[in-house]
């Protein structure tokens, strides 16, 4: 099953459209989760929101993540082991407010288990070889750990690190 | 509740923000009494999080920054009601609203500035930037290795 998913802020027809024809033309089951769009799923079953525990149920019990380009989603799909594809939003077509979400598309295409779309069109690529698609093979751990102890430390003994207290 | 940890206010808007933000605070569990502040009534509270104090306030956007004023006057009652050590925020506008007062009011503020700002510094952030204590980014050449530093990153 798919689960697809645009965050809370705005809505994303284009990626909601696109998926849904796909798993329409594929006779794949998936849940939607549209924000306030207005493109109401044909084949999908969709919700506008959802509450956090229901948003980790559709995410557990999916086999594939399609998400905008935005963190919460990634760093959940990561941490429950889920291959995740993001979409970035595009400024130009009022999607949001400016493009940091192209921006951040090369890094996280660099994360294992994460997988970009610029397009519909790398969007139906990948969905077409979705089987190959890759879970993460490890959950978040050094990088987080010493930006955590930092931050402990910094609390503690203001002295280091940034302006004395 | 451990009331002898010390007791750290940890604030941002929902979504991405919030999900970086509990992350940190999940490896600071155990080492302070963590109260949370949100715009979360909408999504409800995580399972997660269940038994902590989140706080709800009025999110902000660039739409509707009038808002910024009730958002202030909550933060402020969090902060006088629960008086933490220290302020730890990912952004974006309640988090920016909490570093503000939060100098004023003395508190230690620490500012971990979102992985989604790859390019450059968030808005909010620049923002936060005058009056954060400590100015974290997650992206190492977005450091200047003096009030903007890279010392790690949720991913």
């Amino acid at each position: 099953m798919i689960f697809v998913a645009v965050g809370t802020q705005f809505p994303f027809d284009r990626l909601i459209r696109s998926v849904d024809e796909w798993v329409g033309q594929h006779q794949m089951a998936g849940i939607a989760q549209i924000a306030g769009g207005e493109y109401l799923p044909q084949h999908l079953r969709w919700e506008r929101f959802m509450t956090t525990d229901t948003f980790n149920q559709h995410l557990q019990a999916a086999s594939l993540i399609i998400s905008h380009a935005g963190m919460g989603n990634i760093i959940t799909a990561l941490e429950n082991r889920k291959p995740i594809i993001v979409m970035n939003r595009q400024h130009a077509l009022g999607e949001h407010r400016n493009d940091h979400q192209l921006d951040g598309l090369a890094w996280m295409g660099k994360l294992s288990g994460v997988y970009t779309a610029t397009s519909q069109d790398e969007l139906y690529a990948l969905l077409e070889r979705q089987h190959d698609l890759q879970a993460a093979t490890q959950t978040p751990g050094a990088r987080r750990q010493t930006l955590v102890d930092f931050i402990d430390q910094a609390i503690r003994f203001p002295k280091q690190g940034g302006k004395p207290a | 509740m451990n009331t002898t940890l010390p007791k750290l206010l940890a604030i941002s808007s929902p979504g991405g923000h919030w999900i970086q933000l509990t992350r940190l605070c999940q490896g600071l569990e155990g080492r302070y009494h963590i109260v949370y502040a949100m715009p979360g009534d909408l999504f409800g509270t995580a399972s997660t999080l269940k038994g902590k104090k989140v706080y709800s306030v009025t999110d902000v956007s660039a739409d509707d920054k009038w808002k910024l004023i009730p958002c202030a006057l909550q933060v402020l009652y969090v902060l006088l009601k629960e008086r933490p050590q220290a302020i730890l925020s990912t952004g974006a506008a309640p988090g920016f609203v909490a570093v503000w007062l939060g100098s004023l009011l003395g508190i230690r503020t620490i500012w971990v500035d979102s992985i989604a700002n790859v390019k450059q510094i968030s808005r909010a952030g620049r923002l936060a930037q005058k009056r954060a204590d400590v100015f974290l980014t997650q992206w190492e050449h977005l450091s200047n290795g003096q009030d903007i530093l890279f010392k790690g990153a949720v991913l």
